[in-house]
C-alpha cells in the first residue's frame, strides 16, 4: 500500500467513516464541555442558580450572565473560527442545562427531596441563541462581543421572567412581607439559608426603586462584553494543536 | 471478478474499523455502575451516612472508601501498564487503514472519557452541593465525597490517562512529541483531585455552611476550564483523520 493510498476503499465508506467520527466527536465535545462548564458555573454562580430564594433582582441578574458567557465564547472560538459552525454558544448552554436538569431531578429532588420549583436552573438559551446568530450574521469577534455580549446580559432577566415572576409575588408571613420564593426558603431550610450567607438584594441599589433589575442587567451586559473578549482568546488557546518535545535528555 | 470476490472475502475476515461492541459495552459499563452507585447512595446515604461517628457509617461508607481506593490503584496500574507494555514499537510503519482503525479505537476511549467527565464533574459534583445543603458535614469523608472525589474523579482520570497513553503508543499522529492540549485535557481535570486537599483543609478551618460560590472552591473552577482543551485534541484528530480519508482511493 503506497503512502498516498487512502484508508478507505470507496467514497461511500469515506462518507460513512466521516459521519461516524462526527457523532463520536460531537458526543465527546458535548460531555467534556458539559463537565467543565458545569463545574465552573456551579462554583461561580451556583447558589443563585440552585435556589429560587436566591434568584433576586440584583445579584442573580448580575452574576449569572457574567459567569456563564465564558464557555460559550470559548467554544465559539473553536467551532466558528475553525469549522464555521455557528452553534458554539447554544451547544454549550444546552449541555450545561442538560447536566443541571438531570441533577435537579435525580439528586436535588430525587435524593434530598427539594421540590423542583425551588431548585430549577436558570434559563440561558435566549442569550446563547442571540450570541450565535450575531456571530453567524456578522462573522466578527468584536461585533459578537459588543452586540452579542451585551444582548446576552440584557436578555437574561427577560428570558427568565416568565419562570420567576410567579415566585416574586409578595406575600405576608408572620407580619413580614417577602416574596413567595423567600417563603419557599423558609420551609426548606438549608445550610446556606442564614441571611449572613445568602447574598440577596444587599446594598443600596434599592435606591433605584423599581429599576433594580434593569440596572443590574445593564451592568451585567457591560461586563459580559469584556468577559467575552477574554474567553474568546482562552478558547483560541485551548483549540491549539501544538506539540512539545518529549525528549527528556 | 475473482479479484473482487477475494477483496470482499478479505474485508469480511478483517476486523471492523469501529468495534461497536466495545463502544457500547464501555458506555454501558459507566451507566450501569453509576446507576448502582446512585441506588447505594439513596439507600445508605440516609440510613447510614448522617453521622460519621456511628458504627454503621464505618460499615457502609468507610469500607466503601477503602475498597474503592484499592480497586482504583489496581485497575489504573493494570490498565496503564497493559497499554504501555503492549505498545507498538513500529508505529510509523502501519498501513493507513490500520491507522484509521486505531483512530476509531482512540475515539472509543475519548467517548468514554467524555462520558466519565460528565458523571464526575457534572452529576456527582452538583449532587454534592445538594447533600451539603441538607446535611451538615462532620467529616471530610461524607457519603457524597466518597462517591464524588474518591470514586468518580479517579474513574475519569483512569479513563483520560488511558486514552492519552493509547494515542501516544499507537497513533503516528502523536509520535512527534507531547500534544500540549491533550496533556491539559488530561492533567487539568486530574488536578481537581489533588485540589480536594485544599478544599478539605479550608473547610476544616473556615466554615461549616456550604456556600458553593466561596473562593475556596475556585481551584476546582480553574482546573475545570482544562476540559476545554478537548477542542485542541478534536482539531488535531480532524486534521489527521481528514488526511487519511483524502488520500487517493485504492
Amino acid at each position: 500500500m503506497s503512502a498516498s493510498q487512502s484508508a478507505v476503499r470507496s467514497r461511500a465508506e469515506a462518507v460513512q467513516v466521516s459521519r461516524t467520527f462526527d457523532w463520536m466527536i460531537l458526543f465527546t465535545l458535548f460531555t467534556a464541555v458539559l463537565g467543565g462548564y458545569h463545574i465552573h458555573y456551579m462554583l461561580t454562580g451556583g447558589d443563585w442558580d440552585f435556589w429560587s430564594d436566591w434568584k433576586d433582582r440584583r445579584l442573580w441578574v448580575t452574576v449569572a450572565p457574567i459567569v456563564s458567557i465564558t464557555f460559550p465564547a470559548a467554544v465559539q472560538a473553536c467551532l466558528w473560527w475553525r469549522y464555521r459552525l455557528p452553534v458554539g454558544a447554544t451547544i454549550s448552554v444546552l449541555a450545561l442545562l442538560l447536566g443541571e436538569w438531570i441533577n435537579r431531578y435525580m439528586n436535588f429532588w430525587g435524593w434530598t427531596y427539594f421540590p423542583i420549583n425551588i431548585c430549577f436552573p436558570s434559563n440561558l438559551v435566549p442569550g446563547a441563541i442571540v450570541l450565535d446568530v450575531v456571530l453567524m450574521l456578522g462573522g466578527s469577534m468584536t461585533l459578537t462581543a459588543v452586540v452579542g455580549g451585551m444582548a446576552y446580559g440584557l436578555l437574561f432577566y427577560p428570558g427568565n421572567w416568565p419562570i420567576i415572576a410567579p415566585l416574586h409575588v409578595p406575600v405576608e408571613y408572620n407580619g413580614m412581607m417577602m416574596t413567595l420564593a423567600d417563603l419557599q426558603g423558609y420551609h426548606y431550610v438549608r445550610t446556606g439559608t442564614p441571611e449572613y450567607i445568602r447574598m440577596v438584594e444587599k446594598g443600596t441599589l434599592r435606591t433605584f426603586g423599581k429599576d433594580v433589575a434593569p440596572v443590574s442587567a445593564f451592568f451585567s451586559a457591560f461586563v459580559c462584553i469584556i468577559i467575552y473578549f477574554l474567553w474568546h482568546f482562552f478558547g483560541r488557546w485551548f483549540a491549539k494543536t501544538d506539540f512539545i518535545s518529549d525528549d527528556a535528555s | 471478478m475473482a479479484a473482487t470476490t477475494e477483496s470482499v472475502k478479505a474485508d469480511a475476515a478483517e476486523a471492523p474499523l469501529l468495534n461497536k461492541r466495545n463502544l457500547t459495552l464501555g458506555m454501558l459499563l459507566y451507566l450501569v455502575f453509576y446507576s448502582w452507585v446512585r441506588w447505594y447512595e439513596g439507600v445508605y446515604g440516609w440510613s447510614a451516612g448522617l453521622d460519621s461517628f456511628a458504627p454503621e457509617f464505618e460499615t457502609y461508607w468507610m469500607n466503601f472508601l477503602y475498597i474503592e481506593l484499592v480497586l482504583e490503584v489496581v485497575v489504573s496500574a493494570t490498565l496503564w501498564g497493559y497499554i504501555w507494555k503492549t505498545r507498538d514499537r513500529k508505529v510509523m510503519s502501519i498501513t493507513p487503514r490500520e491507522e484509521l482503525r486505531r483512530h476509531f479505537t482512540h475515539w472509543t476511549w475519548l467517548v468514554c472519557y467524555g462520558w466519565a467527565i460528565y458523571w464526575g464533574a457534572s452529576y456527582f459534583t452538583e449532587q454534592d452541593g445538594t447533600w451539603h445543603q441538607t446535611i451538615v458535614r462532620d467529616t471530610d469523608f461524607t457519603p457524597s465525597h466518597i462517591i464524588e472525589f474518591y470514586l468518580s474523579y479517579p474513574i475519569y482520570i483512569i479513563t483520560g490517562v488511558s486514552a492519552f497513553l493509547y494515542a501516544k503508543t499507537r497513533l503516528p499522529t502523536y509520535n512527534e512529541g507531547l500534544h500540549l492540549m491533550y496533556l491539559v485535557a488530561v492533567i487539568g481535570p486530574f488536578m481537581i483531585l489533588p485540589n480536594v486537599g485544599l478544599n478539605e483543609w479550608g473547610h476544616t478551618f473556615w466554615f461549616m455552611e456550604e456556600l458553593f460560590v466561596a473562593p475556596l472552591h475556585y481551584g476546582f473552577v480553574f482546573f475545570g476550564w482544562a476540559a476545554l482543551a478537548i477542542m485542541g485534541v478534536v482539531n488535531t484528530e480532524v486534521d489527521a483523520i481528514g488526511k487519511l480519508l483524502k488520500k487517493d482511493l485504492a
